[in-house]
């Protein structure tokens, strides 16, 4: 069994069947070939209700990378959760999460999306709630609701598209794009992706459902649930490219962006920076979307799931080492004592903040010299760079708080880098974002974007990163005379630190009032009027008027027999008299 | 109790008597039906080494004898004003009449002997009192033709019933006034029709047969020992209690179905009002019946040190069964055959 295990299993399965899928991908790709699969499962009143099945270069390599990295966590989660009684459970959770996502990234249609739509938003909270304390189940609690809003969009979608006969959608996007039951459509599909890629009004359930397990929160934060909303709004991209859904899009989503990046400088939680930072990407993905360039985001979605998915990971491995402690303010030195995790933990780590000739730098550099080129207002340009810059900050706060200096944790903590299956799951995920990024950009772009930008602009990017790093490691580097900035500024920080106050807004903000009124209403009325003049006091007179009768009871034999004789007279008189 | 020979010959003229006043053409051979069926059910009632049966048998006898003579005293007052004829059109006699014939069924406005009486009686005259005694007034009633006063009764017996019912821990009262209950519900079906009086009768007299019966072999009587009593077994417990609530008119149980047809009937002739006070008095049996179920299933109760072991033979047990089973699932089992036919 220990060769066999439920892991082991899944792992062969799912890496072999992204490898299929890969080699698929590159076939369509290279013979530029789409398959469209049609089932009808029951057809009613002319509409025909059909599971269809799209396969084409992108859902095959989206689907090849997610299980590549589903497999890869499912590998690491053998040693991650060695010591869990309901392993067995977790790896079937994230099997069936995995399974809901292929079925969203294979389905053009509205209905078979919801399948996978759905099962994601079930699973998600099966698996966020999976340690059972109250933290996780508010947590889960709120990325359910805050999921269910999108479901709740994406039947209302439904509803709309019965209009044209079909829910394929994909027949309908480019010729209906001028009618307004179309940009209904698109507008509800946009709130369901927005809700489930947590962008602005609705962010604050993705840092909260780090309450998951690590291997968990590298796979949900990487490639699957939160990158299910970009990938939609991939498939509606002509929707949103010439309406002003997509100037809306763009905004919230470089706001998310900027958000995030400045949240992720405030925060301590190992966990939470990666969450913040992945919802900063989210942002940028959708952003470049909101502008057209699906292929890009679809890049950058591609590799992002990459780097991300191994930083979490060795967040994971350092959380382990760290007896389950995630604050960063405890770690330090780590780079002496985990040499090989830290390194993995970096490479990342650079990807992300877009170092050259690693997997992030190909796809994030075209994305702002894009920007670049595009027509687009300061504000937005603004957002771009200095979000860029800000990932960088963190980025770098995150390396000097966590990988130098001296460990800051207790003095009997053994710190070890010898877990290997963890170490090897990690391994594999290294390469790939090493040499993804390369990779995916020799792919997908047969022909490279023409950008011709000035010699400043171009080195605009690199500016950015150089000087946030910069900013990044002098803000983190105190001592202890220094003079805490952002306290002196409390309120602001506290405002940029708490995601502008996100969480209290869809946690509090929703329910006080809610909440209140219903305490009013049990109060008075359900255990209050209501139960007086219904059950209780109903009962309470019944069992008044039983003591009544049974005070009738008590008399003698007699008086009954007497009470019946005058009875009879009474009737007696009346016969005798009338 | 069939160990005794002169038991045999007083039962025997019991139902003897119960013949003569159903199938007696003049109102004189009805009265003496009921006086012959009084006097031998007066001895299946005394026992001479328990006192409170006697005195059972003892107020039963006034009540009764009582019933008797303003029965007999409004039967020749009514022979003198209309020459000997049968015909009842006069209502103040007839309400004489009536109200004799309700005493001597405990019908609601006179019951008062009733839970009195029973609580004396050991659990098999209790049945024969609930059951057989209830034919012979019940078939002279259904002669009589006063709406007026049926009408009252019937309403206060549910009610009187449904209350009556809510405090008590004395199984036998808990039994009487779920028979004066009933009573009322028979009351209203002979309004409508005689069949569905013989239906309701037959399903009541089964229903009660099955807890008497039960009551009778583990000597039963109060609400305590039914909780406390059958340890040794689940299902008979708990088929007990659903026995209980099949008597009370629960619907998926059979004690439902004759309460179905007396709503429909009494729907079809658009007796809304006393439908309403009769379905809501059993609503309340329905309550406390439940209520003793609820305790007895979910709470926990005290086990006796002393308890007996099962004394039940297999005849007995398997007897018990299949009638539980039709107690249980004959509404089912019915509307099974009914969508057959």
């Amino acid at each position: 069994m220990k060769y066999l295990s439920i892991c082991s299993i899944s792992f062969v399965n799912l890496i072999s069947i992204s490898f299929s899928c890969f080699l698929f991908s590159l076939y369509f790709l290279l013979n530029n070939m789409v398959y469209f699969i049609e089932w009808e499962v029951v057809s009613l009143n002319s509409m025909s209700i059909v599971m269809t099945f799209l396969f084409d270069w992108m859902s095959l390599l989206f689907m090849s990378f997610v299980l590549m990295i589903a497999s890869l966590v499912i590998f690491y989660s053998k040693e991650y959760m060695e010591s869990d009684e309901n392993i067995n459970r977790f790896i079937m959770l994230v099997l069936m999460f995995v399974l809901s996502m292929m079925l969203l990234i294979i389905s053009p249609n509205l209905i078979s999306i919801l399948l996978g739509w759905d099962g994601l938003g079930l699973v998600s909270y099966c698996l966020v709630i999976y340690f059972q304390n109250i933290k996780s189940y508010n947590a889960g609690m709120l990325t359910a609701l805050s999921n269910r809003i999108g479901d709740v969009a994406l039947l209302l979608a439904i509803a709309w598209m019965l209009n044209y006969g079909s829910w394929n959608y994909i027949f309908y996007l480019e010729v209906m794009q001028n009618e307004f039951e179309m940009l209904l459509i698109g507008s509800l599909v946009m709130l369901a992706a927005m809700t489930k890629s947590a962008q602005i009004p609705f962010s604050s359930w993705l840092p909260a459902a780090m309450a998951a397990p690590t291997p968990v929160s590298a796979l949900v934060h990487s490639s699957t649930l939160v990158t299910a909303g970009v990938y939609l709004l991939i498939r509606f991209n002509i929707l949103l490219s010439f309406s002003w859904l997509g100037q809306l899009l763009l905004l919230l989503a470089s706001l998310t962006m900027f958000m995030s990046g400045l949240g992720a400088n405030f925060e301590f939680d190992l966990k939470k920076i990666i969450a913040l930072s992945t919802l900063s990407q989210l942002g940028l993905m959708m952003s470049i979307l909101s502008m057209g360039f699906y292929k890009l985001a679809m890049f950058h979605l591609l590799t992002h799931a990459l780097f991300k998915a191994l930083l979490f990971m060795c967040a994971g491995a350092i959380i382990h080492n760290m007896n389950n402690s995630q604050d960063i303010r405890l770690m330090g030195g780590l780079s002496i004592h985990m040499p090989l995790t830290s390194t993995c933990f970096n490479v990342s780590n650079l990807a992300l903040c877009g170092m050259p000739f690693l997997a992030g730098f190909y796809s994030k550099d075209m994305i702002l010299e894009v920007v670049m080129i595009s027509n687009i207002n300061m504000f937005s340009f603004f957002l771009y760079f200095f979000s860029t810059g800000l990932t960088v900050s963190y980025s770098f706060r995150l390396v000097y708080y966590s990988m130098t200096g001296d460990l800051n944790c207790g003095s009997l903590n053994m710190l070890n880098d010898e877990s290997w299956v963890m170490l090897r799951g990690m391994m594999g995920l290294l390469i790939m974002s090493i040499i993804g990024g390369s990779m995916l950009n020799w792919l997908i772009f047969p022909i490279p974007y023409m950008i011709c930008l000035p010699k400043l602009m171009k080195f605009l990017t690199l500016f950015v990163c150089i000087f946030g790093g910069l900013f990044g490691y002098l803000i983190s580097m105190t001592n202890l005379y220094s003079l805490n900035k952002s306290l002196l500024n409390y309120n602001i920080s506290v405002f940029l630190g708490s995601m502008w106050f996100m969480p209290y807004i869809s946690t509090y903000g929703m329910i006080f009032y809610p909440l209140n009124m219903g305490q009013l209403v049990v109060k008075s009325f359900d255990q209050g009027w209501s139960e007086y003049f219904g059950g209780q006091h109903l009962y309470q007179k019944l069992v008044n008027y039983s003591q009544i009768l049974f005070l009738m009871h008590n008399n003698s034999l007699k008086i009954y027999l007497m009470l019946f004789v005058f009875w009879i007279l009474i009737l007696l008189n009346f016969l005798l008299f009338m | 109790m069939f160990n005794n020979s002169s038991k045999i010959l007083f039962i025997t003229v019991m139902i003897i008597g119960t013949l003569i006043t159903v199938t007696s053409n003049s109102w004189l051979g009805a009265w003496m039906g009921l006086e012959i069926n009084l006097l031998s059910f007066i001895p299946l009632l005394s026992d001479n080494n328990n006192l409170t049966s006697t005195e059972s048998s003892l107020k039963y006898f006034l009540t009764q004898a009582l019933a008797s003579t303003v029965l007999l005293f409004s039967v020749i007052l009514l022979m003198l004003k209309n020459n000997f004829n049968n015909e009842v059109n006069e209502s103040f006699t007839s309400m004489m009449i009536m109200s004799s014939l309700l005493l001597k069924s405990g019908a609601a406005p006179f019951h008062f002997w009733f839970p009195n009486m029973m609580e004396g009686l050991n659990w098999m005259n209790s049945l024969l009192l609930m059951t057989w005694q209830k034919i012979a007034p019940l078939m002279l009633i259904s002669y009589l033709n006063i709406k007026e006063l049926l009408l009252i009764s019937v309403i206060l017996s549910v009610i009187v019933g449904a209350i009556g019912g809510l405090n008590q821990t004395s199984l036998r009262k808990l039994m009487s006034f779920s028979s004066i209950n009933h009573l009322g519900w028979m009351l209203s079906s002979l309004m409508i029709s005689e069949s569905i009086w013989l239906v309701y009768f037959l399903f009541y007299s089964f229903l009660s047969f099955i807890l008497t019966f039960m009551f009778n072999i583990f000597k039963l009587f109060h609400l305590n020992q039914l909780f406390s009593w059958f340890i040794n077994s689940k299902i008979l417990k708990f088929t007990l209690f659903m026995n209980f609530l099949s008597l009370g008119g629960l619907p998926p149980f059979l004690g439902f179905l004759p309460k179905w047809l007396v709503i429909q009937q009494l729907t079809s002739c658009n007796q809304y009002f006393l439908l309403t006070a009769m379905m809501m008095s059993t609503l309340i049996t329905l309550f406390f019946y439940l209520r003793i179920c609820y305790s007895a299933f979910m709470l926990n109760y005290f086990e006796n040190n002393w308890m007996m072991t099962l004394n039940m033979n297999n005849f007995n047990m398997n007897l018990y069964l299949i009638l539980t089973f039709f107690s249980i699932f004959g509404l089912i089992l019915i509307s099974l055959f009914f969508f057959m036919l």
